[in-house]
């Protein structure tokens, strides 16, 4: 049983682990700190698994116990290590031929994303991820109206920041 | 909200990320020790529970309740302890309960209430102990006072009841620091999260 649990965890997590590395790319800006979230939050989805129901899709599920990780019991590492931000890393490998407008736009969003508060990062990121309200209003325990009107303010905070 | 679309776009293609993790690597961080402020604030609890009593260690106790005695005391101080361990296993088994029903499956802003109160509880008993403490501090200088009487002049008098409020003051502060210490370190984060979630309920 406790096998099954297991593989059944491993599967799910496996083919939704793009989630969670997003989530850790706005929640942190460097390497480390990217590990060490994913890994809490690896720990955290594993843990609560046996509570997983599975009257909701595993990926609704999770997103609320990641995010939940990363606002609430991820301590920021306060020590800012130095190093160069890995999305650049990655940017400039790629080569330059091709058209690479939506890699610099993804590029920016990250790093507008990342100066928005951990409440703002989740709502923005939940619109982003065409999440309906209702279930944003359930992952952070606020009602819809008031999901509704934080996620306009944090929309014009990010466009703010996007275009001053 | 035009130019947001675009970026949105952006955001939907984005490619899988280069560094997937095989269900090996998976197994094992699942495995892995956490690191979440929960489980900080479980431990330091205990430790806080345990300190506080364990101070009472360094007392030579039968010496203190000799004196205690001569000081016409003993009673007050026995039923008081006995008080005070009612009220320490009630504010454990309070502290057990909270940090149980943290749960990392409930919305963000009841877990992070949760988290709180568990903390709260803890910070409770402290308070609790201390004013313990002071009482029994007071309680002393008075009743040596009144047992020294005649002996005493109003300058030991006045010097008594100085330094028992030295000590008492000087006690709560550094307590007050370290659990400052203590709280920006664990919950700076956790409190600020959880000031901006309350706030939108607020209806200013």
């Amino acid at each position: 049983m406790e096998k099954n649990l297991e593989n059944k965890f491993l599967s799910d997590f496996e083919s939704n682990q793009n989630i969670v590395h997003k989530i850790c790319r706005i929640y942190t800006t460097n390497k480390d700190a990217h590990n060490d979230l994913f890994q809490e939050i690896t720990i955290q989805v594993w843990k609560n698994y046996p509570k997983f129901r599975g009257d909701s899709k595993f990926s609704t599920w999770m997103y609320r116990v990641a995010l939940n990780t990363a606002i609430s019991l991820y301590r920021k590492s306060t020590k800012k290590i130095k190093t160069q931000d890995f999305s650049d890393v990655a940017f400039k490998i790629k080569a330059t031929a091709y058209d690479d407008t939506e890699e610099i736009q993804l590029k920016a969003l990250y790093k507008a994303i990342h100066r928005l508060s951990d409440i703002d990062k989740a709502l923005i990121f939940l619109y982003l991820e065409d999440k309906p309200y209702k279930e944003i209003s359930e992952t952070l325990g606020i009602s819809n109206v008031n999901a509704r009107v934080k996620m306009n303010r944090a929309k014009e905070k990010l466009k703010n920041i996007l275009n001053p | 909200m035009k130019s947001l679309e675009n970026y949105k776009k952006a955001w939907d293609n984005q490619p899988d990320t280069e560094d997937k993790l095989s269900a090996v690597d998976i197994y094992k961080l699942a495995q892995s020790r956490s690191q979440s402020i929960v489980k900080w604030i479980f431990i330091i609890g205990i430790l806080e529970f345990v300190g506080l009593n364990a101070l009472s260690s360094f007392v030579d106790i039968d010496a203190a309740y000799a004196e205690y005695k001569k000081m016409g005391l003993e009673n007050f101080i026995f039923y008081s302890q006995i008080v005070a361990y009612g009220i320490l296993f009630y504010f454990l088994a309070m502290f057990y309960l909270n940090y149980k029903r943290i749960s990392t499956t409930d919305s963000t802003r009841t877990l992070m209430k949760k988290i709180i109160k568990t903390r709260k509880t803890v910070r409770n008993y402290v308070l609790f102990n201390l004013s313990y403490m002071a009482l029994i501090m007071i309680v002393v200088a008075i009743a040596s006072i009144n047992t020294n009487f005649n002996d005493l002049t109003n300058k030991q008098i006045i010097l008594i009841i100085f330094a028992t409020l030295v000590a008492t003051l000087l006690i709560l502060g550094v307590l007050w620091l370290f659990y400052q210490l203590l709280y920006g370190f664990l919950l700076k984060k956790l409190s600020k999260n959880y000031k901006e979630i309350a706030k939108l309920n607020d209806p200013n």
